[in-house]
């Protein structure tokens, strides 16, 4: 059994994009926090009360509400962020889709938007449009109606599917 | 937002978490996190130790056994959905949004026991039980008793659930009807149904709802309106009629009490005529 008192920290070590960081961190303090600090930007705090999506990431292969795990429970995970998506420069096909469909406007939610997207076609290679939008309803957008964001997901899914 | 300061604890077994538990009175077990989170962040609690039970490799299950679904109470929302089980998965699959459902647990809200949780309608339905164990050792609770109020569960300090157990109503229809304000909220009201028919004859009919009570409720009288009779429309309406009648919903942020009833009517009819007709 592990017991970290209140005044103090403990260690942890977090998997992000593949690269390996050791972090001493208090245990009332936030995953999305710590992401940001480590410079992973892209994953975003809008509402802070699990609502909007926006500092959605990959943990150990479920999407999360990053604002809603502390640090500690994410010790030993692998975390996968939209930084993580692209690969050697180039775009990841879901990102494609939603600069090719114009599936944001402010682009405040895009990234939570995204992993989420990344998360619901490794669950369904092939959703109809109403799985899509079930599927993305833990992600809000204020810009876009969420139309393009609909029409990018299904052209993504297109995409990997062949 | 920050949540206070506390402690963390990382129990190896269910015996280490009981024991730390037990012994500092105001630790609170963490299973998902998403109703506690929020609640820290609020700071509505301050709790003095987190004791993470989440990883409790042996509290995450779900079996099949003599007529009933064992569930781990660490079974996620999400892993209850793709379990298949009558009425209790397709439930889940209403409760809040995919993120929340991948990380929080059926344990978790059998223990917050908010009682516009969407498996209250359910659980109260399906002759369910909670297994509790503790210092003293397990015990079993109808799921009615276990849940004594507004998130007040039959728990001590020191006690886990473990599990849940429903009755496998394979051979029944069933139906979960939310209203919901928006995408992803808790329910302005929720209705369970599972009915079973032999040839034209109801021979078993079970209503529960959440968010119109303190907790679920079961609508006992207005099954008994379609109980071995053959449902045409009028009794369908007489039976959503009795459910009406037979609550007194709270008003609050999402819904009057009357407004509440009304939903209550209309999904009650719309479960029964899916489901009888
Ligand atoms: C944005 C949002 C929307 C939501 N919408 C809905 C909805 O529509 N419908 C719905 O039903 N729910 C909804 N919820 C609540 C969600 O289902 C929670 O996951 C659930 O209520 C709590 O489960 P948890 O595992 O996260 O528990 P936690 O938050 O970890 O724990 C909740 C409480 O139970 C105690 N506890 C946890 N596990 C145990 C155990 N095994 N034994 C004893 N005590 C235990 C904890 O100490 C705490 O007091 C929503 C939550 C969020 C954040
Ligand atoms: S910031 Fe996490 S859900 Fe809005
Ligand atoms: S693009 Fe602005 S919130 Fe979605």
């Amino acid at each position: 059994m592990k017991v970290v008192g209140p005044e103090e920290k403990v260690k942890i070590t977090l998997k992000v994009n593949g690269n390996v960081h050791e972090v001493e961190v208090e245990p009332r303090r936030l995953l999305v926090h710590v992401l940001r600090d480590l410079g992973y930007k892209s994953v975003r705090v809008g509402c802070d009360t699990s609502h909007c999506g926006a500092c959605t990431v990959m943990l150990n292969g479920r999407s999360v509400k990053s604002c809603t795990v502390l640090a500690v429970e994410a010790d030993g995970a692998e975390i996968l962020t939209l930084e993580g998506l692209t690969k050697d420069g180039k775009l990841h096909p879901i990102q494609e889709a939603f600069t090719e469909h114009h599936a944001l406007q402010c682009g405040y939610c895009t990234s939570g938007m995204i992993i989420q997207a990344y998360w619901l076609l490794n669950e369904n290679a092939n959703p109809s449009e109403e799985e899509i939008r079930e599927g993305i309803s833990g992600n809000l957008c204020r810009c876009t109606g969420y139309q393009n964001i609909v029409t990018a997901i299904k052209a993504a899914a297109q995409k990997m599917r062949a | 937002m920050y949540p206070p300061k506390f402690g963390y604890v990382i129990p190896d077994t269910i015996d280490e978490a009981v024991s730390f538990l037990k012994e500092h009175e105001d630790a609170k077990p963490l299973a998902g996190g998403h109703s506690l989170i929020p609640m820290l962040k609020l700071r509505i609690i301050r709790p003095s130790y987190l004791v993470e039970i989440r990883r409790l490799k042996e509290l995450q299950y779900v079996r099949k056994e003599g007529g009933y679904y064992q569930i781990g109470a660490l079974t996620t929302h999400y892993d209850v959905v793709k379990a298949g089980i009558p009425l209790l998965s397709d439930t889940a699959a209403r409760i809040a949004d995919p993120q929340v459902r991948n990380v929080g647990t059926i344990g978790g809200s059998v223990a917050h026991s908010d009682p516009a949780a969407d498996y209250q309608a359910a659980l109260i339905v399906m002759d369910s039980s909670v297994v509790v164990y503790g210092p003293k050792g397990s015990r079993t609770v109808n799921f009615a008793d276990f849940v004594k109020d507004v998130f007040t569960p039959d728990l001590k300090q020191g006690e886990l659930i473990t599990e849940i157990k429903v009755r496998d109503f394979s051979g029944y229809r069933w139906a979960y009807k939310k209203l919901e304000r928006k995408a992803g909220d808790f329910a302005i009201v929720g209705v369970a149904v599972l009915a079973k028919k032999d040839g034209d004859k109801v021979t078993d009919l079970r209503i529960g709802l959440t968010a119109v009570s303190n907790k679920g409720v079961r609508a006992m009288e207005a099954e008994k309106v379609l109980i071995d009779r053959t449902p045409t429309e009028d009794l369908i309406e007489r039976a959503a009629e009795t459910v009406m009648k037979s609550i007194e919903p709270p008003s609050d942020l999402r819904a009057s009490s009357e407004y509440r009833k009304r939903a209550a009517k209309v999904l009650t009819r719309r479960a029964l005529t899916e489901l009888l007709r």
